[in-house]
């Protein structure tokens, strides 16, 4: 297994209309680490999520700046081949999305697009994404069934497993806890520790011990800046900049 | 408004802990005075009031718990809490010292003293305002003031180096006072440890404050 890529942000800026909501962004996620984003709702940290694998700017009136690079790929420019990269760079989202389809299907899926057809080839990418999801055991006799009759957290697993089934070399998790129990939550943590060093992982998160719990690095955004970014233990114990202060101590509006 | 019920809470906790501090400097001021004037009633009550300190860590350290628990903070808040967590402990060490110099009022019991103490009695003042300037520094949130009170520690170094060497000469010019001299010297090595302990407090405000751990104690 090759190392997964560094992920280098590079005066990365994002306009929407004539209003700048991402400003002069850098930061480097290093090879197989985890990047928890945190910061107060509207400061961009979604918008950066969706930008690294370029779901932001097909919105119209959107418009980029600077470069991202993941690996040696350039996830910025008119040019940029959008299906590969968003193989390489895999994304779950917030509230479980399952496709309407059984849960082999929705796993199959990504490959099939790829055009694997082969059925034991097939079977066997289901079986080593969903261990790797570690749904595995919970649903190896009801691979048939639909997808929506699993729970919520094993439909986010499911997810996950659907994500890692095109072998991407970078996660984006935009909250993928936020509709979660505690356990499945505790669930998806596991897994994201499991992950984490096969792949280059960016986590958005309003759940600031979740971000301890399972980040190396956090970046700290505010009114689409970045304001600190350093090593979890660093930031969460001592931060260097008084507005991380304020925003960790619960002291910003 | 949490956050309101977090700040209430750290300020009584402030308060328990200043509490707690005034006993212990309390308990440091009375165990020698004890030893000096040979009162054993006192020393045997400093003896007594050491469950009272011991009762006071319990209480804190269990306040603190529940906040790390229940409100789980981070950065400034959390180094705070971690502080007052460090910051007991040492307190309680030195109660413990103060008890063991009352232990050793009690044991000469009416012994005449082979010299006049009077270094003892100004390591143990030295030592005690320590104590008290390290919570100062806590409560203001003082670097300055922690790193000025931490000086204070060779003052009182200089002044247990000064009691060893006349209690060593003493033993060997009067070897029929090693026994009690043993004890003095004892004592002068608790008030020491009292004053690490202070310095200690005095680093837990330093990393309080700026995040940093520094080892001052050397």
């Amino acid at each position: 297994m090759n190392s997964p890529p560094d992920l280098i942000v590079d005066r990365l800026s994002v306009a929407y209309r004539d209003q700048w909501v991402l400003q002069e962004i850098s930061l480097t996620v290093p090879s197989g680490r985890v990047m928890a984003v945190i910061g107060p709702s509207g400061c961009g940290k979604s918008t950066f999520l969706r930008t690294v694998n370029r779901l932001v700017d097909r919105m119209p009136g959107v418009h980029l700046k600077g470069q991202i690079h993941v690996g040696s790929v350039e996830a910025i420019g008119d040019d940029v081949d959008l299906v590969g990269l968003r193989r390489m760079v895999g994304m779950v989202f917030q509230q479980p999305n399952p496709f309407p389809f059984s849960v082999f299907d929705n796993v199959a899926y990504g490959p099939r697009l790829e055009g694997v057809k082969n059925s034991s080839r097939l079977r066997a990418v289901v079986e080593h994404s969903l261990k790797q999801a570690s749904l595995w055991d919970e649903v190896r006799g009801k691979l048939r069934r639909p997808a929506s009759s699993l729970s919520g957290g094993q439909q986010q697993r499911l997810c996950i497993a659907r994500a890692l089934a095109v072998s991407p070399q970078v996660l984006l998790m935009d909250e993928p806890t936020a509709a979660l129990d505690p356990s499945s939550t505790a669930k998806i943590e596991e897994l994201i520790l499991a992950l984490k060093g096969e792949y280059t992982i960016i986590l958005v998160t309003h759940n600031l011990q979740q971000a301890a719990r399972v980040s190396d690095l956090i970046a700290f955004f505010r009114d689409g800046r970045l304001i600190e970014v350093g090593s979890t233990r660093d930031v969460f114990t001592a931060p260097k900049r008084e507005e991380t202060e304020e925003f960790l101590t619960g002291r910003y509006e | 408004m949490l956050r309101q019920s977090f700040r209430a809470e750290l300020q009584q906790l402030d308060q328990e802990l200043i509490r707690m501090g005034a006993l212990v400097e309390e308990q440091i001021r009375r165990s020698v005075k004890s030893l000096t004037e040979r009162n054993v009633t006192l020393a045997v009550q400093v003896i007594d009031d050491d469950d009272r300190v011991d009762a006071m860590e319990i209480d804190i350290e269990r306040r603190c718990l529940t906040l790390l628990a229940l409100q789980q903070p981070l950065a400034g808040d959390l180094r705070i809490v971690s502080t007052i967590l460090k910051i007991i402990t040492d307190l309680e060490r030195m109660a413990d010292h103060a008890s063991d110099i009352a232990k050793v009022t009690v044991r000469l019991e009416q012994e005449p003293l082979v010299k006049p103490l009077v270094d003892i009695p100004e390591m143990a003042r030295l030592s005690s305002s320590m104590v008290r300037l390290a919570l100062n520094a806590y409560i203001h949130r003082s670097l300055e003031e922690a790193v000025t009170m931490i000086r204070l520690d060779d003052d009182v170094d200089h002044l247990y180096s000064r009691i060893f060497d006349d209690l060593q000469q003493l033993m060997r010019e009067r070897p029929d006072t090693v026994l009690q001299a043993t004890h003095l010297l004892f004592v002068a090595n608790y008030i020491e440890r009292v004053a690490d302990h202070a310095t200690n407090l005095g680093e837990w405000v330093i990393y309080m404050v700026t995040g940093e751990r520094k080892e001052l104690n050397d």
